[in-house]
């Protein structure tokens, strides 16, 4: 992996802002400290020179300049390390005590730079912050100490804070870096399947680690989902077979009766009957065409917008009626068994077309004396609606098929029609969110759809 | 009939245009939409044949324009698109029926001559009478010869909707759209069964079949 790609990559550009959050962060905290810390010391010193300077003032008032001098003296014996520098003169400049230099005698604070005390670093002069007070008589006093230790203090908070900074930052993008690889890494291996996949490699999966963290479910939920791909492409692939295959019979045959019709028909009669056979053949296959194309549509959930409130009573009613003469007629005896005021939402012409087809399905292929039975009830929370019959069945390990789009069970192959009438009945039992089962009547055949909402 | 046919289709139109003018129409023919649109707004034909997909203007635009324009010109509903939202959408563009392609020529010419004779069983009559056929709509009876014969509501319907199209032929899926409201093709013979009965019960004389078309009843019966 090169480091270019690494470093354009999403996980290190979100450790790269991370860190710079955390430097602003941390730079503003260091600020603060700072400020604080050495403000509070100056205001301190201060706090701590202008109390001495207002003591002595008192001194002086009450004994004048050997009173004073008194006390300075008895303040330099007691003197620790950070005590204070004093310097007394008189209106001439002569100093009476002390060596800070003489200014101006304004009361005010001044700033000198002395020779180093002692606790300086190597070449660099002592900083002090110098209190001036008038005196009477002319006289001036100083009180001073060292606010080069407020600086150092505040630098040495600012050193550390540096370091600590580094360290963090250091291991931050390096952290980073190792983690971005990682995920880098991953995302990578996700990458190349799908490149693999676009090449024609359909059977390619995602590697996985094993691991439950959100990446592992990603590349589990894209597995799955080439998965469905892969199922669906090949049930697309199938029905184009079959397509082809249902398609290039019915043709076959047309060819063949047209070619003979061509060869042998003499008289008028013949050729009419040759070309209405003809177009019966056609027909069929117009019809084949028109059901896929229905099922397509269908599919497409485009009529459920239609959805409105029906009683499937009355529809089911409706239909057996009109199929009653029929399957009289086919020697059959249909009993019906509907339960009144059943609703659903739905959509009618479809619902009418599917339980048509389960009906023509009975009639084409059970024998004649077959009792089929439709029964509508409603249950706790759907409403089911049965079509059954007496008749030779279908075989348990076919049952499930023969909803499929041009399945046929053997011995029907010869039955007229066209392998999609049961199909159309499974896609519209689809659209109504509807449970399509098919099971032993014992003997014969039962379809069943139960649909879930009543309204 | 003064026919027009819009249709960009030309074998197709070319087959229809033979097709109306053997059975004495005439065919003015137009393969753009907005030519057709301007045809028809001319006022003298009986009725338009419009293709819903048409180049410059389609069916539906072409029709609801006429719509607009006050025409009561009949229309006929040509589609390819053969699906299930299209008929209820050419119908309410102001469509009076809806063929899907691919038809029979005899489908086509059956709904045509309907159509053309629509004017004739507009209005709410009462009753309806062919020769000793009687119909009452009100009380839903229908006698013969005087004898009232008892029929189900279904078998009322398709007697009914014969009875309004006396001397017209009518085809099969034109029953089941009118009688039954079925807008599939059902691969059992659901209208043949129902025709029988009612021949048994009315009399095997008076609906007649027509050979690859469909069904018709005769206002004047020839003497027997």
């Amino acid at each position: 992996m090169r480091l270019a790609q690494l470093l354009k990559s999403a996980s290190f550009r979100l450790t790269a802002a991370y860190v710079g959050l955390f430097s602003v962060s941390v730079g503003i905290l260091a600020g603060l400290i700072y400020f604080l810390a050495t403000s509070g010391m100056q205001s301190e010193v201060r706090t701590r020179i202008a109390a001495e300077s207002t003591a002595l003032r008192e001194e002086y008032a009450g004994g004048g300049a050997p009173r004073l001098l008194q006390a300075i003296a008895e303040r330099q014996r007691g003197r620790l390390i950070g005590g204070l520098d004093y310097t007394l003169y008189n209106a001439n400049g002569r100093h009476l005590f002390g060596n800070l230099p003489v200014v101006s005698c304004k009361s005010g604070w001044v700033t000198f730079t002395g020779p180093p005390d002692g606790d300086e670093p190597e070449g660099e002069l002592e900083e002090l912050g110098v209190l001036v007070t008038p005196l009477a008589d002319g006289n001036c006093l100083l009180v001073g100490d060292d606010i080069g230790k407020v600086r150092k203090f505040g630098s040495l908070i600012l050193r550390s804070f540096g370091w600590v900074f580094l360290l963090t930052a250091t291991m931050a993008v390096a952290g980073g870096i190792f983690l971005s690889t990682r995920v880098f890494r991953r995302i990578e291996a996700i990458n190349r399947t799908a490149e693999a996949i676009i090449e024609g490699d359909i059977s390619r999966r995602i590697p996985r680690r094993g691991v439950p963290d959100d990446l592992d479910q990603l590349a589990a939920t894209l597995n799955r989902m080439l998965d469905r791909m892969t199922s669906l492409m090949e049930s697309l692939r199938h029905v184009s077979n079959d397509v082809a295959h249902d398609l290039r019979t019915p043709l076959g045959r047309l060819r063949r009766s047209l070619e003979e019709a061509g060869r042998t028909v003499s008289s008028p009669e013949e050729s009419r009957a040759a070309i209405d056979s003809a177009v019966t053949e056609v027909d069929g296959i117009l019809d084949t065409f028109g059901a896929i194309l229905r099922i397509a549509q269908i599919e497409s959930g485009s009529r459920r917008s239609n959805f409105c409130r029906l009683v499937l009573s009355e529809l089911v009613t409706d239909v057996c009626e009109t199929f009653a003469p029929s399957v009289e007629e086919a020697g059959m005896v249909l009993q019906t068994r509907i339960q009144p005021d059943l609703a659903i939402r739905g959509d009618r012409e479809l619902l009418v077309q599917s339980l048509a087809n389960l009906l023509e399905n009975a009639i084409a292929h059970t024998p004649v004396g077959t009792v089929v039975t439709v029964s509508l009830k409603g249950l706790s929370d759907s409403v089911e609606l049965c079509v059954a019959d007496n008749g030779p069945g279908v075989p348990e390990a076919q049952r499930e098929q023969i909803f499929k789009r041009f399945y046929r069970v053997e011995r029907s192959r010869t039955a007229t029609g066209n392998g999609l009438g049961l199909s159309i009945v499974a896609a519209v039992a689809e659209l109504h969110a509807a449970k399509l089962s098919a099971s032993d009547n014992g003997p014969g055949l039962k379809i069943a759809m139960l649909f879930s909402e009543a309204a | 009939m003064n026919i027009l046919l819009v249709e960009d289709e030309v074998d197709l139109a070319a087959y229809i245009v033979r097709g109306l003018t053997e059975n004495g129409h005439h065919v003015d023919h137009a393969a753009r939409g907005d030519s057709g649109f301007l045809l028809a707004s001319e006022g003298r034909h009986d009725l338009l044949i419009v293709d819903r997909m048409l180049p410059e203007m389609d069916g539906l635009t072409l029709v609801k324009a006429l719509r607009e324009g006050q025409s009561k010109l009949p229309v006929l509903f040509l589609s390819n698109l053969g699906g299930l939202d299209d008929r209820v959408e050419g119908l309410n563009s102001g469509g009076d029926d809806y063929l899907s392609k691919p038809f029979a020529f005899s489908e086509l010419l059956a709904r045509v001559n309907a159509l053309l004779r629509r004017p004739h069983i507009s209005g709410e009559p009462t009753s309806i009478r062919l020769g000793d056929l009687e119909m009452d709509l009100i009380k839903r009876s229908v006698t013969r010869a005087g004898r009232e014969i008892d029929l189900q509501p279904r078998e009322f319907s398709l007697l009914e909707y014969l009875m309004r199209r006396p001397d017209q032929v009518v085809t099969r899926t034109m029953l089941l759209e009118g009688v039954w409201d079925y807008h599939f093709d059902p691969k059992t013979n659901i209208v043949e069964t129902h025709i029988s009965r009612l021949r048994s019960k009315i009399g095997s004389d008076l609906i007649q079949t027509v050979r690859g078309s469909g069904y018709m009843i005769r206002a004047a019966r020839t003497a027997p």
